[in-house]
């Protein structure tokens, strides 16, 4: 008996622990709740560490058929999951990183009415999340990509009863919908060209050099990308995200920051092996990817909201890790997913642990000084920056750098790119360090007085999480210093990267040179410039930067305003004269047909036969002369 | 045969009781007892059967019966209805009149006459067993002496039914004048291309007497005004089970004798069923009152068991047993919540799911099975008739056009759903609703979900 054959317990407790707090939530007292929520996730966790070591030790990867889910004909797609390198490396990150956040939301949704469900809720999103790692095909995928869409839905809109939330909501599912469709599509195209939808057999037809046609290939990878961009939020899909961070801070924490937008990353490095032979479709990855950092970059140097900034943020390192894949440096992408849920999970449980503090209060126009009042906060805070500005040491610089290095070796404008978009990474962090947590108090006397450090069960996390930020880039160091990336090997066996040349060792320490600077000159910038804060209203260009350059506006004129004016239209014409018109016609006429048939019970017996007469009259007719 | 033997014998011990008690309710007690027993038997019978496999089915009465599996199957279930109906309205049916033994001696002759018909394979026994069915049911239509409507529904359904006779006795006469022999399994040696006219015309008289007594279009002009005017526990007897005995007939009679002259007769089967499904849905909307709807709405269930009759297969056979179990099942119950109701019309449910929550739970159950949505007994009926004809393969036309219908009953069974829970009103019944009655309406419920769940228990041939 392996642990490997217990996988199946991995996605069931929290499935266990969802169905009790669903069913219960009413009922269950808060605490027992939060108990269950964290221990099942903690339950998935150690079997997640069983399996990773037996994965470690074996390498091998193995497809576990739990039972036949659609068979017809010669289509079979079994419900099956793949244990291998990649999905493990992924199992850690949601179970481990999921469990701190419960933990943490134990004591940060405390007061909330409704803290039962929202434990369910976020069972059900781990439950959905792990199927969509664990999953051997792309229809279990897609069952666990919906699932957590459903899932971020429901938990941006917690607090329902705020009608901006609900749109926040709204618009999360919508774009992903968009998104959706494109994968859809690309699940269709594979089916249609291939037959199958399992990895074994799609990686394998395509390795033995399949016969369909290679453009398909370019087609299905955008496809599938297309549905990547609206779950790892990269343009034009991206604008929901900020949006999201309407649900409660762990939330953004688990699922807008470290998780589940990290699905389109996984997916894709998933399907390397489609990649790999769709070069046009690489290429279009990356810039896409590279495009989405610069702009959401800018966007977060003008941001006040303190979580809006971090969402950028977020969106910005996204786009870092589709620059990698388009790169063909899946490996890269992953190590990035892994440090950014470490120091991303990090600064949103911090600004989490803030807010708390601040009584709810995001602007962090209104702050300032706060590092006095909550050191753990500050320090912990100081370390996701630190890490996620690339300032070397941290883990952030390591899987940063490799990124860069993939582009300098490829595409020398996407690293120039890139580099400026690094760049700002360490100004607008600092920025918004500087104003959290240095100076003088800003807000009102009463939220000063109120200040204060969170509890343990929010430290915790916080410390936790502070520890993997420093030292969680110490799997996958940089050639010049270390022989081998102990990730990449370990990914080796379920992600083929696109082969590259090793780079001559005076070009990478050049490369580190450069990153190192430009982290540690404009990190300091960033302090420097927001010492004494001074708030004028922006003009020019940090004005189109503050306003998110009217994104939402622009699909608010050509998309949603077009498409009301259409609907609006279809329901005064289409609908109610045509199909309303249709249906009540066919019901009006069967009303009228059953008034006038009804008309024929008359009551009298002789008239019944008569009808029963004229009747045998008409069948034997019909028989003797028609149907002969 | 023993069942067979068993009723009639029940149905004099009840006529005697008659005699010799007053007692309402020890009669009831007795009937129901005896019908336990009948039951009893019948499982019984089904036991042998099952045991005697690859033995030829036991002839009796000179070879003019043949009870092969099916028919006793088909009794046993016929009578596990009975049994049901009894439990469910036995104590509505002593308070129609006074004689209340002579009502079920003449439920337990009826009960007679449908084994004859599942099991009969002489045309003279077909006969014998419509006539045992009809009779008694003209008595009990008119059961109720002092309500004018009761007497009136009995002597329409007597002169009407007389006449049908006729011409089922007809049809009878002229096949045997084609085939000189009553026994069906001859009327096989029928020419297949050249046929007979006067095998012919047999066959139409034959089509339209037994249309007659399912009450298929348009010799359906009795049903609604005799379902109406009898008083409701006969009804919902008359409606149910004995509809489904002589569909039995009708279906053994058209496979086993006509089913290599298909091309003669399905046409105007088929022509016959889409008239029963249009005229008995579109007059079902328009009623005002619960009870007329259901006349209305049997004359459209058994459109949709017509299609076991055209499509000739042995999906027919069984798409033939879950209908009459599952529509029986799910009328009776219909029927057993109506009887409590003061007031039949579609305005007395009104706000029946505040006063009594259980009830109206129960009553959509019954109609969402009436209706045929899916995991209601109803579903799998219709699935399995349709089935069979899709499976034929000539008339997907009916089969389109009988969905739309479906679609059509949901209009007028869901009204009754909507008074229940969306309206308000104060729905009168006529007496308090008994703990029995719950648990009795409670375990037809469960037949019904459980016939939708696992309709193969039916088919246990």
């Amino acid at each position: 008996m392996t642990m490997t054959n217990l996988v199946y317990l991995i996605p069931l407790f929290p499935l266990i622990g969802f169905l009790i707090n669903g069913i219960g939530w009413r009922t269950i007292p808060k605490s027992v709740g939060g108990l269950i929520g964290s221990i099942t996730v903690l339950a998935s966790f150690v079997v997640s560490l069983g399996i990773f070591f037996e994965v470690k030790s074996t390498g091998a990867s193995s497809t576990i058929v739990l039972f036949d889910f659609i068979q017809s004909g010669k289509l079979n797609i079994p419900f099956a999951f793949q244990v291998d390198s990649l999905s493990v490396t992924f199992l850690l990150i949601i179970t481990g990183i999921g469990f701190l956040i419960h933990v943490y939301s134990t004591s940060y949704m405390h007061e909330d009415e409704g803290m039962v469900k929202y434990f369910a809720y976020l069972n059900l999103f781990i439950f959905s999340m792990l199927l969509l790692v664990l999953g051997a095909n792309y229809l279990v995928m897609f069952i666990g990509w919906e699932g957590v869409g459903l899932c971020s839905y429901l938990l941006i809109g917690f607090w329902f009863k705020n009608r901006d939330y609900t749109n926040a909501a709204k618009k999360a599912f919508i774009m992903n919908r968009i998104g959706d469709l494109g994968f859809l599509i690309g699940m269709l195209l594979i089916l249609f060209h291939f037959g199958t939808l399992s990895y074994q057999d799609f990686f394998g037809q395509l390795k033995s050099g399949a016969t369909a046609n290679p453009s398909m290939y370019n087609w299905i990878a955008i496809c599938l990308f297309i549905g990547a961009m609206g779950k790892s939020a990269q343009i034009p899909l991206y604008t929901w995200l900020p949006d999201a961070m309407a649900g409660p801070t762990p939330v953004s924490a688990l699922i807008h920051a470290a998780t589940m937008v990290t699905a389109g990353i996984y997916m894709i490095a998933r399907s390397s092996a489609l990649y790999n032979l769709a070069p046009d479709a690489l290429t279009f990855v990356a810039w896409i990817g590279c495009i989405t950092a610069l702009i959401a970059a800018t966007i977060a140097i003008k941001q006040y909201d303190i979580k809006k900034v971090l969402a950028y943020s977020t969106v910005s390192q996204l786009g870092f890790m589709f620059m990698a894949l388009g790169m063909g440096a899946y490996t890269t992408a992953v190590f990035h997913v892994m440090t950014h849920a470490f120091f991303k999970a990090l600064l949103f449980l911090g600004s989490g642990s803030v807010i708390h503090a601040m009584g709810g209060e995001q602007d962090i126009r209104k702050m300032g000084g706060l590092g006095k009042k909550m050191k753990v906060t500050q320090i912990t805070f100081l370390i996701g920056c630190l890490a996620i500005a690339g300032i070397p040491g941290f883990s952030g610089f390591f899987s940063k750098d490799e990124i860069l290095a993939a582009t300098f070796e490829h595409n020398k404008a996407i690293y120039a790119l890139g580099l400026f978009g690094a760049m700002m990474t360490a100004f607008y962090m600092f920025r918004l360090y500087t104003l959290t947590f240095t100076g003088t108090f800003r807000g009102t006397h009463d939220q000063e007085h109120h200040l204060h450090e969170s509890p343990a069960a929010m430290t915790f996390p916080l410390i936790i999480l502070a520890i993997l930020s420093v030292f969680g880039g110490y799997i996958g160091l940089p050639a010049v210093i270390s022989e081998t990336h102990t990730l990449r090997n370990f990914l080796s066996t379920s992600v083929s990267n696109i082969a590259h040349e090793e780079m001559a060792h005076n070009t990478e320490w050049m490369l580190l040179g450069i990153s190192t600077a430009i982290a540690v000159v404009f990190s300091i910038i960033g302090v420097a410039v927001h010492r004494k804060p001074n708030f004028v209203a922006n003009t020019g260009l940090s004005k189109v930067f503050e306003n998110k350059w009217y994104v939402d506006e622009l699909y608010d004129t050509i998309i949603v305003r077009p498409l009301n004016a259409l609907s609006d239209m279809l329901d005064r014409f289409v609908e109610k004269m045509g199909i309303d018109g249709i249906v009540n016609g066919i019901g009006k006429l069967v009303r009228f047909g059953g008034d006038r048939v009804r008309l024929l019970q008359t009551g009298q017996v002789g008239f019944y036969i008569f009808v029963m007469v004229i009747g045998i009259t008409i069948l034997f007719a019909l028989s003797f002369f028609w149907i002969r | 045969m023993k069942a067979i033997i068993a009723a009639t014998i029940i149905g004099v011990i009840m006529m005697f009781a008659s005699i010799l008690s007053n007692n309402k309710s020890g009669i009831v007690s007795l009937a129901t007892v005896l019908f336990f027993f009948l039951f009893g038997i019948n499982i019984w019978e089904v036991y042998e059967s099952i045991n005697a496999t690859g033995v030829a089915a036991p002839a009796y009465l000179n070879n003019m019966m043949s009870l092969d599996s099916f028919a006793i199957w088909f009794s046993m279930l016929m009578s596990g209805c009975a049994l049901l109906y009894i439990l469910l309205l036995g104590k509505e049916i002593a308070k129609v009149g006074k004689h209340v033994g002579e009502y079920f001696a003449l439920i337990a002759f009826i009960m007679v006459g449908i084994y004859l018909l599942a099991g009969y394979s002489n045309m003279l026994m077909l006969f014998i067993g419509i006539e045992i069915l009809s009779i008694p049911q003209y008595i009990l239509a008119g059961s109720d002496k002092r309500n004018l409507k009761s007497t009136e529904a009995s002597l329409k359904y007597f002169l009407m039914g007389s006449f049908s006779t006729g011409i089922l006795l007809m049809g009878i006469a002229m096949l045997y004048g084609a085939t000189g022999s009553f026994d069906i399994i001859n009327f096989r040696m029928l020419q297949t291309d050249a046929l007979n006219p006067l095998a012919l015309s047999g066959i139409l008289f034959l089509i339209i007497g037994l249309g007659f007594k399912v009450s298929a279009a348009p010799m359906h002009m009795w049903t609604p005004d005799v379902y109406d005017g009898s008083p409701t526990p006969f009804t919902a007897f008359m409606s149910t089970i004995v509809k489904a005995g002589v569909f039995v007939a009708f279906l053994r009679l058209f496979h086993a004798s006509f089913g290599n002259l298909t091309n003669h007769w399905m046409m105007i089967v088929a022509v016959i069923t889409a008239t029963t499904l249009f005229i008995g849905n579109i007059t079902a909307v328009f009623q005002q009152s619960v009870k007329r709807m259901l006349a209305y709405s049997s004359i459209a269930q058994a459109g949709f068991m017509l299609f076991a009759i055209l499509s000739v297969n042995a999906t027919a056979w069984q798409g033939i047993v879950i209908y009459a179990v599952a529509y029986s099942v799910a009328t009776i119950g219909m029927f057993a919540v109506l009887i409590k109701l003061k007031d039949y019309t579609y305005d007395g449910f009104n706000g029946l799911a505040k006063k009594e929550p259980a009830l109206a739970f129960f009553t959509t159950i019954f109609l969402m099975s009436l209706a045929g949505i899916p995991l209601t007994g109803g579903f799998m009926a219709k699935y399995f008739v349709l089935l069979a004809a899709v499976q034929q393969g000539q008339v997907m036309w009916l089969v389109i056009f009988a969905l739309i219908m479906a679609a059509v009953s949901v209009y007028y069974y869901f009204k009754v759903i909507i008074a229940m829970y969306f309206k308000t009103g104060e729905a009168e019944l006529n007496h308090e609703v008994t703990g029995y009655d719950k648990l009795m309406l409670g375990i037809t419920c469960l037949l019904v979900i459980l016939i939708g769940l696992m309709p193969q228990l039916l088919l246990n041939l």
